[in-house]
């Protein structure tokens, strides 16, 4: 699919009638053998006379499969009409009217299985590159200053908190911001973005990006307190107090699982969450100008095989390692994004599936010195629908590693369910809410993100913060939804 | 000269006229104590140590001062000299931090702590980067567990960091002379000397001016020289003791002076003079700032090959390829562009390759800056030469240049603009990495010797040309090791160059440093070296990300005793919510990383916090370097688990370090409801005590303890712990402090059944559950420090896992330390001497 090669040259827009002769346009990319090494970003982002051929692609269906595809529901015929016809600004404001982080969704959402994969052309050959159009229009906006932010409307004289400044926060911010509601955001770090600024690597979603995105929310009028911990300060319960009419919790998923294996605690051994935050909120690849300490491994094992496995496998390899996965099933029961693993394997991740980790091997130190896993092989369907792993008996081995990464999931933070336990959640610590609205069982406290979902995708954040903010807008208009 | 024997220890020795009675005995194998006395110093007399009993004469002399004389009968060991020497000993430790010699907790805690803390100020030997290497130490240590029964007087000085390159400690000067001498013997007009009288006498430079402007050309004899912790090299200063010295040269420059490379862990550590005298000193940039450039993380680690618009990262057969091939395609038409502070094995290949491909040597003057002539006349030859190709050991020609070539080949240790536009890169070792042979500029052949290792795949210069020449298929390659090249030069007909000589006199002159080598400039390697008045590129300014918005103003901020900083900061948000046990996250910038700090006091209605910070690190020196009115990028909290505040009976608090301060909150909290609280807390010395008036306002009783016995009992919170316990039931126990002390009155809880809360300490990053870097084991679970602690049963903890864990960063620390100091103070001292004994310790 992704092809270090220029595009096709072309200079005008294609007629009408040739567009069905126009390949989907690849992307390009920095060379494997030398993104390896360096932070910088790996695609590389089409230029305008490429975006302008991809654009030409769409069909502008009538019915377009693509939008009822998006979580979000972007206008995605409209805003491409805009680039064919090279009005990239007219795009982004048409992207801006579903989603407050184009940049950010056209480099991390699965579109595969999205809005590409509705996408009519699809069904014979390629999907138009949606995707990657989306990431177009955001970028060139953002490099041209001067676009216009979306109108706001006239203001209601609602304040609503929003507890948390991940993909799901921002999208409500955004969204009731233009709506013209009071919108204040409450983040415990000390760069609002959560996931986005924490999780995700600069190589797949560069940070300034992402304050970009957050900056566009505070033009909007948003007002955003980081170093500000809910929960620990006031409850969801005493925001109401202080005079805010509806709150939303997106507080996401952080609290992160550990194996339960001999010696997990040995050093070497990382939560995900841990090694990236490092590497990127806190830039430890920038030590020693940026002071907290970078991990440097020589051998990296990181367990896991979803997208923040990748993102850990990869960043492992640019801070030096030799990188090696290890998942207990077979590649396609991978949970990660078919385009990171073949990221992950173009720049020399090793891959050992099939394969389990039972204990940490460490020295006399507790210095992690190794992984020692056993073999699986794919038994009968479990309840996720794939074929469970079962161990081979006998087939212990070690897997050299002074670093062990541990990227299997992480469960809903504790700190606001803990402090307002009037909030029903369920045995698992996530916030129950009603789906359709997204409000919780306490009125006028939404939830959305990973908070409700546990751990998924920066989209479905979104998709959940969409419903919320529309659930909420009427809420707070004492207006009916289904009017 | 004629000799002459006398008697020592009734031992007949004979010694040459004019040796002293000390020298006289080493002769003989006799051992007699000393401190002021070096080899390489004229004799002195100030310490006393070496005093012996001669018969006949009165008194009791000193030896190295007294000189030997024909038929003299001297004894050196005696119940009397023994007693003398103890209380000149004492004498001496009673202006150096002596806590830990008698602590009787010394060596379990050294057990726990295998390398010492990196304390600001060295408050005792566990604070002091030269625990290992102390002269004073051992003397004291030698006869087993020393008595001394004098108090220390702190002098509580300052830490002077007032420089680019020395952190100067002048509370552990026992002012033995040794760096004020060697200063005077090396440069004639010392740059420092005692200054001030009786119990204020200290070394220092006159009027106090930082040793920039003191006329010190920064050689480091004296730190070299100085036989305490009290004068240390900033970069060297926590990395211990050196586990190899190896005699080399070094060639920043072409003056090639000879240096003893120290090393650990195939680490350069510094370079430093080979012996203490003029001719064998050194500048500023070879003592301090080679080991910074060779440790820089702006080496270059791995070669790379031009494609398009990228430079790839290829292996070495590959590159070496591309590099043949680009050479061989402009063969006749290359210009090799050298740097005249490269080895002679260096500049033989160079030559020889430059003779096989029928290309035009050009050798750079070390010293040569843009628009030099020397480089304008390069310049214009290879206009004249016509040259399509450029094959250069640094950025030593201008961007203009080398964007003219068709091909450009650059074999560098260091990353440069020319690196980043050249079509090959092949990675170099450098300084220390490298052996071979070095012409100076005055002619003389120095001997390079490799002591450690270069990063990644860089390789030494001499591999790389060989292997050059070897993949261009030239004949004459085929050395296997560079001792074969040095050999061949021998054998050559005629003599090799000397470099040409660079003006000015950097050994003797801070401001005539070199500004360059090899093209690269030197300040933006080593940024402190600005402070000498150095170019360097303008820092490219971070974009702020964070609004300005976000501050945290400061209301008060004093040091209230050595390295243990009371903050107030204005946080209305953590003031309003905060609990006792509970903590706030800080950092002083926004590169800063995120710290914990328990929280000391707080006032709603204010809106403010108290924090007591120790100084033991980067952040924390960060944080220390602030001021009442500076702002705090980020206060975040507050944060843990509250104390559960019940009515429990009698609750003892131990506290030490930060911890004395830590356990106020809880202690009023346990006394409003009602228990009976005493508070013991620990320090090494009296001097280190603190918040005493505020705990006793908060407790029933206070019970003091110090290491050293000065004041309270004799011990830490141990011994308070054992001592309570048998005069009364105590129903809570309560620790705060190092780990240390948490586990030990953690066993002796256990043993007397008392209930313990003890407030951990692990590494943390975000502080919110997020990470689980703080994860520690408490009765066999995984728990978070951050969300389910900070305290937990003592008893249940695993501390062995705890003290590990904490030690995780030791090595970056050390690295983060050496490079964070934040010389802008320095810059405003041009205007003036500052004062000094400002350290706010109210004594």
């Amino acid at each position: 699919m992704s092809t270090t090669e220029p595009g096709p040259e072309t200079t005008a827009a294609a007629p009408k009638k040739g567009r069905i002769k126009i390949p989907r346009q690849p992307m390009p990319e920095q060379d494997p053998r030398r993104r390896r090494y360096n932070f910088e970003e790996v695609p590389r982002g089409y230029s305008e006379e490429t975006a302008k051929l991809e654009a030409a692609r769409c069909l502008q269906c009538k019915k377009p499969g693509c939008v009822a595809g998006c979580p979000v529901n972007i206008q995605i015929p409209a805003f491409i009409d805009q680039i064919a016809k090279g009005n990239f600004v007219e795009a982004l404001l048409k992207l801006k009217e579903q989603t407050a982080l184009p940049a950010v969704c056209g480099r991390v959402c699965p579109q595969e299985t999205q809005c590409e994969e509705r996408c009519i052309l699809a069904k014979k050959g390629e999907s138009v590159a949606i995707g990657r159009l989306e990431r177009f229009a955001a970028d060139y906006a953002r490099k041209h200053s001067g676009v216009p932010e979306p109108a706001r409307a006239p203001a209601t004289g609602k304040r609503v908190a929003i507890v948390g400044t991940g993909p799901a926060g921002i999208t409500v911010a955004g969204e009731l911001a233009r709506w013209g509601h009071e919108v204040e955001m409450f983040e415990a770090l000390h760069l609002a973005g959560g996931v986005l600024m924490y999780g995700i690597p600069q190589f797949r979603l560069p940070k300034e990006i992402v304050q970009f995105e957050v900056n566009s929310l505070k033009r909007l009028g948003v007002k955003i307190h980081t170093d500000y911990v809910i929960g620990k300060s006031e409850t969801v319960d005493q925001l109401m107090e202080l005079g805010f009419n509806a709150v939303f919790i997106a507080t996401g998923a952080g609290l992160p699982m550990f194996l339960g294996i001999p010696n997990e605690n040995a050093i070497g051994v990382f939560s995900a969450n841990e090694f990236l935050t490092r590497a990127n909120l806190m830039r430890a690849i920038d030590f020693p100008r940026f002071a907290t300490s970078p991990i440097r491994p020589r051998r990296a094992v990181t367990v896991g095989g979803g997208n923040v496995a990748m993102d850990s496998a990869r960043t492992a390899l640019r801070l030096g390692a030799e990188s090696t996965i290890v998942y207990r099933r077979s590649k396609a029961e991978m949970p990660a994004r078919a385009e990171e693993v073949h990221h992950a394997e173009e720049e020399g991740v090793i891959f050992h599936l099939l394969t389990n980790p039972v204990r940490i091997v460490t020295d006399a130190a507790n210095r992690v010195r190794g992984v020692e896993c056993l073999r699986m092989e794919l038994g009968e369907p479990d309840s996720s629908g794939r074929r469970r792993p079962v161990p081979v008996e006998g087939s212990e081995f070690v897997v050299e590693a002074d670093t062990v990464i541990i990227a299997i999931g992480n469960r809903p933070n504790p700190l606001v369910p803990q402090s307002s336990p009037e909030i029903e959640t369920s045995k698992r610590g996530t916030i129950i809410a009603d789906p359709a609205s997204m409000m919780t069982s306490k009125p006028g406290v939404f939830a959305g993100g990973d908070i409700v979902s546990g751990a998924a995708t920066v989209i479905s954040a979104m998709g959940q913060g969409k419903i919320a903010a529309r659930a909420m807008h009427h809420y707070l208009m004492g207006t009916d939804p289904e009017a | 000269m004629g000799s002459f024997s006398l008697i020592i220890d009734g031992q007949t020795v004979e010694v040459e006229e004019g040796a002293t009675v000390l020298q006289a005995a080493r002769r003989a194998g006799i051992s007699i104590p000393t401190i002021c006395d070096h080899k390489d110093l004229n004799p002195y007399g100030a310490c006393r140590m070496c005093v012996v009993e001669i018969e006949g004469v009165r008194g009791y002399p000193t030896s190295c001062t007294t000189p030997a004389a024909a038929g003299m009968r001297v004894t050196t060991q005696s119940e009397r000299l023994s007693t003398l020497r103890n209380r000149t000993l004492e004498l001496m430790f009673s202006g150096h931090p002596n806590s830990c010699l008698v602590c009787v907790h010394r060596e379990a805690c050294e057990q726990h702590r295998p390398t010492a803390t990196k304390a600001a100020r060295s408050t005792r030997c566990g604070f002091c980067a030269n625990r290992e290497e102390c002269d004073l130490r051992a003397m004291a240590l030698s006869a087993g567990q020393p008595e001394l029964s004098l108090p220390t007087m702190y002098a509580a000085y300052n830490l002077e960091r007032d420089d680019p390159f020395m952190d100067r400690d002048y509370n552990l000067c026992v002012l033995c002379g040794r760096c004020w001498r060697i200063c005077e013997k090396i440069h004639g007009k010392p740059a420092i000397s005692i200054i001030n009288r009786g119990k204020w006498a200290r070394i220092g430079t006159a009027f106090n001016k930082s040793h920039v402007f003191s006329g010190c050309t920064f050689c480091g004899a004296c730190i070299d020289i100085c036989p305490t912790g009290t004068l240390t090299d900033r970069f060297a200063r926590w990395q211990g003791k050196p586990e190899a010295e190896t005699g080399s040269a070094c060639i920043l420059c072409p003056q090639g002076c000879a240096v003893v490379a120290q090393s650990k862990n195939q680490r350069l550590l510094a370079y430093t003079m080979p012996a203490f005298n003029r001719d064998a000193s050194l500048c500023a940039l070879g003592r301090f700032g080679a080991a910074q450039m060779v440790n820089s993380n702006q080496r270059t680690t791995r070669p790379q090959v031009r494609e398009g618009e990228d430079l790839i990262p290829y292996d070495w057969d590959a590159a070496l390829k591309a590099a043949a091939t680009g050479l061989k395609e402009h063969a006749g038409k290359i210009a090799f562009v050298i740097s005249a502070t490269s080895s002679r094995e260096e500049r033989y290949l160079y030559a020889q390759l430059a003779t096989a491909l029928k290309g035009q040597m050009h050798l750079v003057p070390a010293h040569a800056l843009p628009g030099d002539p020397t480089l304008t006349t390069i310049q214009e030859a290879i206009h004249g030469q016509g040259a399509l190709a450029l094959l250069m050991n640094g950025p030593l020609l201008g961007g203009v240049e080398q964007s003219r070539m068709a091909f450009s080949l650059v074999i560098d240790a260091l990353h440069s603009d020319s690196s980043e536009q050249a079509s090959v890169v092949l990675p170099a070792a450098m300084l220390s990495e490298n052996s071979g042979t070095f012409r100076s500029s005055t002619g003389e052949i120095r001997q390079l010797s490799a002591c450690s290792q270069a990063p990644g795949d860089a390789r030494a210069e001499w591999r790389i040309l060989r292997d050059l020449g070897q993949t261009l298929g030239l004949d004459g390659f085929s050395y296997t090791k560079v001792e074969d090249i040095t050999r061949a030069m021998d054998n050559a007909v005629g003599e090799d160059a000397a470099p040409p000589a660079m003006t000015g006199d950097p050994r003797h002159n801070v401001r005539e440093l070199i500004t360059t080598y090899r093209g690269h400039q030197v300040a933006d390697i080593v940024p402190a070296l600005a402070a000498f008045g150095l170019p360097q590129r303008s820092m490219i300014q971070e974009e702020s990300t964070a609004g300005s918005d976000n501050g945290f103003p400061i209301l008060e901020k004093k040091e209230i005793v050595p390295n243990m900083h009371f903050f107030k900061i204005q946080a209305p948000q953590v003031a309003k919510f905060a609990l006792p046990g509970q903590f706030v996250i800080l950092m002083a910038r926004e590169t800063s990383e995120r710290s914990p700090f328990t929280l000391v006091d707080w006032d709603a209605d204010t809106g403010t916090i108290s924090l007591v910070i120790e100084e033991v690190g980067r952040s924390s020196r960060e944080l220390a370097s602030l001021r009442a009115g500076d702002m705090l990028a980020h206060v975040s909290g507050p944060l843990g688990q509250a104390m559960p505040v019940e009515k429990r009976g009698t609750v003892l608090l131990g506290g030490g370090c930060y911890g004395v301060g830590a356990i106020y909150p809880l202690a009023r909290a346990l006394k409003q409801a009602g228990n009976r609280v005493i508070c013991g807390i620990e320090a090494s010395s009296s001097y280190l005590l603190y918040m005493q008036d505020e705990l006793t306002q908060v407790s029933d009783q206070l019970i003091l303890a110090t290491k050293d016995g000065s004041e309270g009992v004799r011990g830490g919170v141990q011994e308070i712990l054992v001592q309570t316990a048998e005069r009364e039931q105590v129903d809570q126990f309560i620790a705060i402090g190092c780990t240390f002390m948490m586990r030990m009155t953690t066993e002796l809880s256990r043993g007397l059944n008392i209930p313990t809360l003890v407030a951990l300490n692990p590494i943390m990053v975000d502080g919110t559950g997020m990470c689980g870097a703080c994860r520690v084991s408490i009765g066999g679970d995984t728990l978070f420090a951050c969300i389910d602690g900070p305290l937990f049963d003592g008893h249940a903890v695993d501390w062995d896992e705890l003290a590990s864990r904490r030690s995780a960063y030791a090595p970056q620390e050390i690295q983060a330390l050496s490079q964070g100091v934040d010389l802008s103070a320095l810059m405003h001292q041009a205007h003036g001497p500052t004062d000094t004994h400002q350290c706010g310790c109210g004594r």
